[in-house]
């Protein structure tokens, strides 16, 4: 059965219409696969089949362990959203419920190559010198979820030092008791600080930089 | 677990020039997206800026049992969705952005967003209302880390805990019963002794059994180091105080109208709700409100929908009168 019924599925194709770039969604799942990696994995092909400019490439996390680390996952289900370039762009976990707009968000943007943030903001990610690393934890039935994700995204695509990733608590207790995440969205931005909520871009920008500094004293 | 993909546009201007729409709608709710359905439809170009919560507090809700038409409820994030689509089905124009800054001193009215600045010969103003916060101590410190507004958001993450609720309204009652799914236990305080939601919530929270009442009481501050361990509460009939263990809180004590961007320009009253006459009509001729943003009784979807009707309505007679 299919995840998109087809309304959802001619709403797609409608945004993804005039894609001006090629995309590929990288999905690492496994043989054996992994709570969601399913659903995941069809959710990929069903809407890189909605986009003659749109490919999706499916690997096994342990057979296609040398690919897993080119693209750096750690985890699964994992997507990566590639264009001309890997932009950091990441979503571990199925990019569902609320968070399917954030897929669909970054294939838009990574097919264009460009973000719209502030001019203060991509001057000031495409001169950074030290690596950053920011995780947004969501969860599907969360609304104000995609907003800092998709902020985050735009970040990872302004600059080559920063990398974004969505993370469904859910599917990653583990992780969501190693960074205490008890309310989404939370933004972990280089394992030491974190921004509750979806902060807007000033203020996100604000405390990625207080991260940075706090790791160079 | 709802996974069912959903999608709020969050398309983004590439032009950042002025554009002109001749309404423009501020607030993404109920009020905001039906105005923009009757506007759509009066083939009145119009433009809407959907704010921080795509869909309004429906969004926020797991569910709506009273909104007619849906004899079985129907998912707040799927009301919503409809909303939306049949929004853009009548040709509305919608932003995933949030106004900034607003100046209606003059035609065309000017407004600023995130991305982009925008004029319009009328402004529906439908910016609704925000979870009032308590200010007691500790609840800014855990706020989204086990102090929360939004159950269908964070409930997961409470999973056999014990959490507590505050409130008495039907939010507050619909969230607890919602919270059951995931919690062991649920403890809802009220600073009266008896509930002020819907009967019928009242009626399935009385029969859940995992759903225990503190009457009279109210929370005076959160307590936790690293995490919520509990809640200090005042029994305001015998000014008993009392600690109660939980690991979250769950904070339903009312709206408040998100009407800050609009002081000095459009009339508020004393509870900052923005003054409008029975047809929708602010202060300012030619911008109109709808929805919870002007609403202090009643806060239903359905009369934030026929707010919004009502402004849409008003606001074409107006730009036909003064195009």
């Amino acid at each position: 059965m299919p995840l998109l019924n087809d309304e959802v599925r001619e709403q797609v194709k409608e945004q993804l219409a005039d894609l001006p770039g090629s995309v590929r969604m990288v999905m690492f799942t496994q043989e054996f696969e992994c709570q969601y990696c399913a659903e995941t994995r069809q959710l990929v092909e069903e809407v890189a089949s909605l986009s003659d400019q749109l490919d999706a490439e499916i690997y096994d996390f342990v057979a296609d362990e040398e690919t897993a680390q080119e693209y750096g996952i750690d985890k699964i289900p994992a997507v990566a959203v590639i264009g001309d370039e890997d932009y950091g762009i990441r979503f571990y976990g199925i990019p569902s419920g609320y968070e399917f707009t954030s897929l669909l968000e970054a294939i838009q943007i990574v097919a264009k190559g460009e973000t719209e943030l502030a001019e203060e903001t991509q001057t000031y990610l495409s001169n950074l010198d030290q690596p950053v690393h920011m995780q947004v934890f969501v969860t599907p039935t969360c609304p104000y979820c995609p907003q800092a994700v998709v902020l985050a995204h735009h970040m990872a695509l302004s600059s080559p030092m920063v990398r974004a990733d969505m993370v469904e608590a859910q599917e990653f207790p583990h992780l969501s008791t190693k960074y205490q995440v008890m309310g989404v969205p939370r933004t972990v931005i280089n394992e030491s600080t974190h921004i509750e909520g979806a902060a807007a871009e000033p203020m996100v920008l604000e405390r990625l930089q207080e991260a940075l500094a706090s790791e160079e004293a | 677990m709802d996974f069912e993909p959903k999608i709020a546009p969050l398309k983004r201007e590439e032009d950042k020039e002025t554009e002109t729409y001749e309404l423009l709608i501020i607030g993404g709710g109920p009020a905001g997206l039906t105005a923009a359905i009757y506007a759509g439809r009066a083939r009145v170009p119009t433009c809407v800026l959907l704010g921080t919560l795509p869909g309004g507090q429906p969004s926020s809700t797991a569910g709506v049992d009273n909104f007619p038409g849906f004899p079985d409820g129907i998912g707040g994030a799927e009301l919503a969705e409809r909303f939306q689509s049949q929004a853009e089905r009548f040709g509305a124009r919608i932003l995933s952005e949030a106004a900034t800054e607003v100046d209606f001193s003059e035609r065309p009215f000017t407004i600023k967003s995130s991305r982009g600045r925008y004029q319009a010969e009328a402004v529906i103003v439908a910016t609704g209302a925000a979870p009032r916060r308590l200010g007691i101590p500790g609840e800014d410190k855990f706020y989204g880390r086990g102090v929360s507004s939004c159950a269908t958001c964070d409930g997961f993450f409470y999973r056999d805990k014990h959490v507590v609720v505050i409130g008495g309204g039907d939010s507050a009652v619909d969230e607890a019963i919602f919270l059951t799914k995931f919690a062991e236990k649920v403890t809802l305080i009220h600073r009266r002794d008896e509930l002020r939601a819907t009967k019928i919530y009242q009626e399935k929270a009385f029969a859940n059994p995992k759903i225990e009442f503190v009457w009279s009481s109210v929370v005076e501050e959160i307590l936790g180091d690293q995490t919520v361990t509990g809640v200090r509460l005042r029994n305001v009939k015998t000014e008993e105080s009392t600690m109660l263990a939980a690991d979250g809180v769950f904070i339903y004590i009312g709206m408040e109208p998100k009407s800050d961007l609009f002081a000095g320009q459009l009339e508020l009253d004393r509870q900052n709700y923005i003054v409008s006459d029975r047809h929708q009509h602010t202060n300012v001729p030619g911008v109109f409100v709808a929805g919870d943003v002007q609403d202090p009784y009643y806060r239903q979807v359905v009369i934030a929908a026929g707010t919004g009707a009502i402004a849409a309505m008003e606001a074409e007679r107006y730009l036909g009168k003064y195009p």
